[in-house]
């Protein structure tokens, strides 16, 4: 009987803003570790070209036509195999061909994010445009070759480009390397991120979080099981990372939730009265993945080595 | 003196009697924990004295000094082929000095000094707390220094498909004792900060073997035809940590060694 209202109870509230291919879990099957908590143990991928925001052009739907998403998926795969001349610039510095890109497919939503209903990140407050007009500068400045930036010093570039964190939490698809494995044990969740190479220890026991005063790049983060649902609150960020335009004291709150054996429910919702009007959420699939390889970022650096270097010889040069 | 050596080997080497918890729902041994090496590896692996800090004691008095430490190598001394001991030196010598490392690179040598990823085994026995995270299937190690982390397998015999950092570790249980096969190490990390090292050709086998609630007993055996003459062990207890808040916290220091890394490529003006 139990086990009747929590299959009732997943699909009311679960399944309807999920993509449309999904087909509500028929049979019951519950994954279960040997000591009884949900499972979720595995390689997971968060790869999805369904974009974070719905693009104008969708405007007032949720879901993508079947043809949409057949010529969404069509120009990923141009897209992620398109390589030029030989020895161009577009050749040496760009990702030139598909075995650099892990892109996933459309997952048949218009975007990532179900609420607000138009699928939009909610209007920024003043101090919000501005933190988020200078993340979007400096990441773009990593595009070398056509800024005017000066390079002065490392910490002139992005927190990516220095192989620090790949992204603040919470994480949305980017273009590679998108893969999490996690590993349970009583009373925690371990979720190892390829990108950098960091676990995230999640204690289960309802301890209070870190003191105020001690910040970190992903947070501090506590769980618990709501049904078969894993919650995950994380606080505590620091003013070094900021998500989409946030502050350090945005709340995340993220769940996962196991559908197949191939397949994770994976959402969050985000909270910062500072940066944005209301709390915003987005739904992303984790389907199942091959096995996760190491991500060694700053020990082979020769980007930053290079723009660096570069930038000090052509002010050599105009001397 | 030798004679007491040897039976404190053997002591430290007999099967322990005692019998840890079980992973609920499983047979297998419980490792699950924060645990962290109490010795002064980290600086060197063999015995040393204690000696002033490094560049010398004019800016930070006592502070950064390193400690005396009876070392963790059996029988004292690695097996170094004359070549290596005195690239090991060379190492030292270099740690702190910008050297070409290759054809764009001039940097300072010790891997520490530029938080790259510490490798195995050097993650266990570096100052800072390890998390076990053990599941059915596989095992999560999470390290404090640098964020490293590593996937113990116990599903799969795969054999590692390319070289990294922290190797690719396929792991088994010998009664009690979990062993780590650790292939697919790269040359590019030092066993401590006294310039151990080793190249390409490490094989490393680790064993840990519950000794108490608290005590983990840690043993590693080093194999590596291009460095050493013989294959080698280490060998250290492991502790729980008991702290009512124990909790490890991040250390991503790639902004704390950007200055060492890059420094003499930062713009004159700016300095």
């Amino acid at each position: 009987m139990k086990k009747i209202f929590a299959v009732a109870f997943f699909v009311v509230s679960i399944a309807p803003s999920l993509c449309a291919q999904t087909k509500p879990p028929g049979a019951a099957k519950v994954w279960r570790t040997p000591w009884g908590d949900p499972d979720l143990q595995g390689s997971w991928s968060n790869a999805p070209t369904t974009p974070l925001q719905r693009p104008a052009k969708y405007e007032g739907r949720e879901f993508l036509t079947s043809e949409e998403r057949r010529e969404q998926d069509q120009q990923t795969a141009i897209g992620t195999d398109k390589r030029g001349a030989i020895g161009s610039d577009q050749d040496v510095n760009d990702a030139y061909n598909a075995f650099w890109w892990e892109r996933g497919w459309s997952d048949g939503r218009t975007s990532l994010i179900y609420d607000p209903p138009d699928g939009r990140i909610p209007p920024l407050s003043e101090a919000g445009q501005r933190r988020l007009a200078e993340l979007n500068r400096v990441n773009r400045s990593n595009e070398g070759f056509t800024s005017n930036e000066t390079y002065n010093g490392p910490e002139e570039l992005s927190l990516y480009t220095r192989c620090i964190i790949r992204a603040p939490l919470p994480r949305v698809p980017t273009g590679y390397d998108n893969n999490y494995e996690i590993v349970q044990a009583p009373g925690y969740v371990a979720i190892f991120q390829e990108q950098m190479h960091e676990t995230r220890v999640i204690p289960l026991d309802n301890r209070a979080h870190l003191v105020a005063g001690v910040r970190q790049w992903l947070g501090d983060s506590r769980g618990h099981w709501e049904g078969n649902t894993l919650v995950v609150e994380t606080t505590n960020f620091s003013d070094h990372a900021s998500f989409e335009g946030s502050t350090k004291n945005m709340r995340l709150i993220e769940r996962w939730t196991r559908l197949a054996d191939d397949r994770i429910d994976y959402r969050f919702t985000v909270s910062d009265p500072e940066t944005w009007t209301r709390p915003w959420s987005a739904a992303i699939p984790w389907t199942k993945t091959g096995t996760l390889y190491e991500y060694a970022c700053h020990e082979d650096n020769y980007a930053l080595y290079g723009i660096l270097a570069g930038a000090r010889e052509q002010e050599k040069q105009k001397q | 003196m030798a004679i007491l050596f040897a039976a404190s080997i053997s002591i430290a080497m007999q099967t322990p009697a005692y019998r840890a918890p079980r992973l609920k729902g499983t047979m297998r041994p419980d490792l699950n924990g924060l645990w962290q090496a109490l010795n002064e590896a980290n600086w060197d692996v063999e015995p040393h004295e204690a000696h002033e800090a490094q560049p010398g004691p004019a800016q930070f008095g006592a502070l950064f000094a390193v400690p005396g430490g009876p070392g963790i190598v059996e029988g004292n001394e690695i097996p170094y082929q004359p070549w290596a001991l005195a690239k090991k030196k060379e190492n030292f010598d270099n740690r702190f000095n910008r050297v070409k490392v290759d054809d764009v690179r001039l940097e300072p040598l010790d891997p520490e000094g530029k938080c790259y990823l510490p490798g195995v085994p050097r993650a266990t026995y570096m100052p800072f707390p390890f998390q076990i995270i053990q599941g059915n299937n596989r095992i999560i190690i999470a390290y404090g220094f640098a964020n490293a982390s590593r996937i113990i397998y116990l599903d799969t015999k795969e054999p590692a498909v390319t070289d990294s950092y922290m190797g690719w570790s396929v792991g088994r249980w010998e009664g009690d004792t979990l062993v780590v096969d650790v292939t697919g190490l790269n040359d590019k990390t030092w066993f401590d900060r006294a310039g151990n090292f080793h190249s390409d050709a490490l094989h490393v086998v680790e064993r840990y073997t519950p000794r108490s609630p608290d005590v983990l007993w840690y043993e590693a055996t080093i194999e590596d035809s291009k460095v050493f003459t013989r294959p080698w062990k280490m060998s250290f207890p492991v502790y729980r940590r008991l702290d009512r808040s124990a909790q490890m916290l991040e250390f991503k220091c790639v902004p704390f060694a950007e200055e060492f890394i890059y420094g003499h490529l930062r713009k004159e003006t700016n300095k």
